[in-house]
């Protein structure tokens, strides 16, 4: 499963980041999202388009083509 | 002694730098790489320096700016360094202390923050972070401006401790990487710590190849590559940088476990936050909430109705001109100076200077109201409400904060593109950023719209503003089909909570565009004013002429006419756009000066309308040009970046003269 298969208040643990270039690896590291570290979904916006998500404390929005390749376990 | 300051992006490290500096100036350029660093002197500590870094999450850059963090700790001679932590944010702010602990130079760690820490129910046990780290540190709230911790700041920064490096227990195949990479260094001479080097090399910094000339790099970028493939083969992680990454979490998680102590149950703002959120982003409402706000802000700022900015205006002009001006012109009679000299000081540079300072007042109360927008986190909500918008245009999810500084100003908004890592998405946001409308052109849509539009001010303002936007976009468009082609975009935003904004910082923030704003009055558009008025007093005959015979009226009538498709092709409007490009403020002085405070007289309602319009798009100021030039490197994007605006601005003046001729 990926990011986008979390419900709301769900806890995950990043296993992979697949098929995402090197550039913007660097910069989902930066904030911390990087396999092995705890992801809540805190909230879905703009019809389920952005994803709000919490790492290390830190609230992030992504895009859902981007969180869709950051897979995910319970 | 120079103190280097260095801090992830947005943990209140300007308003630390000006705590401890007691400082809200600009004091100079710092040698080294083209970027500004702001540095002064330290309070209580004679003879130090502070140098304010530009924010960064890694010692290892990803865009341009954040490779001047690398290049000051290769390059540059400094005593210590001070980080500054965001307290409620330990796990990602840490990041950046490792790495600049296992520097292993003198260090200072200040915990920003420490209320915030506390309304979330937690504190940091600084003497366990002394011990576990060996360095020293402080928790503080650099908002409060507490004058004692200034002085514990200052005299821990004195007595440094020399501090060994950090060692983390890396994966072996890691320190192996480290140990050959460390054999091959033995060739250079380096000021910094060859060990700390061989890790930013491994990490995938490319700076200390750009910063240094290493003599066996060929030999290293192989090590890399071996170590890189050992350890995604030994399923470490799935790169050499996620190896390094995760062994620094796992650190950073045992050290925050220790020493973030939990003192109260608080329940998160978190949910607070969203359902907030639920409403401002909503997917139908957060575009038409956001215009609302908007309009609301110019309404108050230069509507009659609520019209704070332009009731307090109205008294300002009545100050400048019935008393200032008007007691000056006394005095110059009573002192016998009339005729030429009279004409050029109370004229030229009286009636320059008075046309723009009049809108200080409405800049002041905009301003104002954008800081308190920004200060509440509504700005992020705004990214996230526009990126869908943007995001169809080409734009890089990064491009709002340059476009929102657009609004102030359009050179460091250009400057703000900086974080954009991918070249040509930069590019893309500097050429396009000038049709922002910046404070700048807010004098000439003043005082317009005061003479022709007067019930419709904050509507024909809002929608001049709009227009800005929508070239900046449908540019942007141009331009990535064309010639910047299948640069994708990327969107990737942190998420501020809410917060109350301190009225301090609000009316610190609004004060400043304030001082800029005379700065600019008292400089560019005194000298502009003062040469405008000569040129046009001055002609073939000698002085005192009629204007229509003066240089100035035969240089602009000779251009004039290209701007009759238009609606006004006369000689002053056209001088005073070709003097607007010394500073767009200076088209209102102009216009002052040329139509001797008559402006109504020289236009139309029709022509006025797209005067504005013209005006709010033609070629960038002098100041924007130049960054353009130096922020590029090209003088094809800076010729392109005079011309194309032109063109643009030409094209839809002129279709608001055809479309309203029909109505106006």
């Amino acid at each position: 499963m990926n990011i986008t298969d979390l419900n709301k208040k769900e806890v995950a643990k990043i296993i992979s980041l697949s098929d995402i270039d090197k550039l913007f690896t660097k910069r989902l590291m930066d904030l911390g999202i990087y396999e092995s570290a705890t992801v809540v979904m805190l909230n879905k916006l703009s019809s389920n388009r952005l994803y709000i998500i919490e790492v290390d404390d830190v609230e992030i929005c992504l895009r859902k083509e981007d969180a869709e390749k950051i897979e995910v376990k319970k | 002694m120079i103190y280097l300051l260095a801090g992830n992006p947005n943990v209140g490290k300007s308003t630390f730098f000006n705590f401890m500096t007691q400082s809200h100036v600009h004091v100079g350029n710092y040698s080294g790489v083209t970027v500004e660093k702001r540095v002064h002197h330290v309070k209580h500590y004679e003879g130090a320096n502070l140098v304010d870094l530009p924010g960064t999450y890694n010692v290892s850059p990803s865009s341009q700016d954040e490779g001047i963090v690398t290049y000051s700790l290769l390059n540059e001679s400094y005593n210590g360094v001070v980080n500054i932590i965001d307290s409620t944010h330990l796990r990602r702010n840490l990041h950046l202390t490792v790495q600049l602990l296992e520097l292993g130079v003198p260090s200072m760690l200040v915990f920003n923050l420490k209320d915030a820490l506390k309304n979330n129910g937690y504190v940091i046990d600084i003497d366990k972070v002394k011990d576990r780290l060996k360095v020293n540190a402080i928790s503080i709230s650099a908002r409060d401006r507490q004058n004692e911790d200034q002085k514990q700041i200052a005299s821990e920064m004195q007595n440094l401790r020399i501090t060994k490096a950090l060692e983390l227990d890396y994966d072996p195949i890691i320190k192996w990487g480290l140990q050959r990479i460390h054999d091959l260094l033995r060739y250079d001479v380096i000021q910094v710590k060859k060990k700390w080097l061989a890790l930013q090399i491994l990490e995938g910094n490319e700076g200390t190849f750009k910063f240094l000339d290493l003599v066996k790099e060929e030999k290293i970028r192989e090590v890399v590559k071996e170590v890189e493939d050992r350890i995604i083969e030994a399923k470490v992680a799935f790169s050499l940088k996620g190896a390094i990454f995760n062994t620094r979490r796992e650190f950073i998680n045992n050290l925050v476990e220790e020493c973030l102590i939990k003192v109260e149950e608080k329940e998160h703002s978190k949910y607070f936050n969203q359902k907030i959120d639920r409403i401002i982003t909503h997917p139908k409402f957060g575009i038409p909430i956001f215009f609302i706000i908007m309009l609301a802000i110019y309404q108050v700022s230069f509507g009659t109705f609520l019209g704070v900015g332009n009731f307090l205006t109205t008294y300002f002009e009545i100050g400048w001109n019935d008393y200032l001006v008007y007691y000056l012109g006394q005095a110059l009679e009573f002192l016998g100076l009339t005729g030429f000299m009279y004409g050029l000081l109370i004229d030229g540079i009286m009636g320059g200077i008075g046309g723009i300072l009049v809108f200080l007042p409405q800049i002041i109360v905009l301003f104002f109201m954008l800081a308190v927008l920004e200060g509440t986190g509504y700005m992020a909500r705004v990214a996230i409400v526009m990126d869908r918008f943007l995001s169809k245009f080409g734009f890089n999810g990064k491009s709002i904060v340059p476009i929102i500084t657009g609004f102030g100003c359009t050179v460091p908004a250009i400057m703000a593109t900086r974080t954009i890592a991918d070249k040509k998405e930069r590019i893309l946001t500097i050429l396009t950023i000038p049709f922002i409308s910046c404070s700048a052109r807010l004098p000439i849509y003043g005082i317009f719209t005061s003479l022709f539009f007067d019930e419709y001010r904050a509507i024909i303002i809002l929608g001049l503003y709009l227009l800005g936007i929508m070239v900046t976009l449908l540019s942007a468009k141009f331009l990535n089909l064309t010639y910047f082609r299948g640069s994708g975009s990327k969107f990737l935003l942190e998420v501020p909570p809410y917060r109350i904004p301190q009225l301090r910082t609000i009316t610190y923030q609004a004060l400043e565009k304030a001082k800029r704003f005379v700065k600019k009055a008292g400089t560019f558009i005194l000298v502009g004013s003062m040469i405008l008025w000569l040129l046009s007093n001055i002609g073939m005959d000698g002085i005192n002429i009629n204007p229509e015979e003066s240089f100035l009226s035969n240089i602009a009538g000779f251009i004039a006419p290209i701007f009759n498709p238009l609606g006004f092709g006369d000689w002053q409007a056209t001088s005073s756009l070709i003097s607007g490009v010394l500073a767009k403020e200076v088209v209102v002085s102009s216009l002052n000066i040329l139509y001797v405070g008559d402006i109504a007289a020289g236009f139309t309602t029709l022509s006025a309308l797209t005067y504005i319009v013209f005006a709010s798009l033609y070629v960038p100021c002098i100041a924007t040009i130049a960054t353009i030039k130096s922020e590029t490197g090209s003088l094809k994007w800076t010729v392109f970046s005079v011309i194309y605006p032109f063109v643009i601005a030409y094209l839809v003046a002129l279709s608001v003269n055809l479309i309203f001729g029909i109505f106006l």
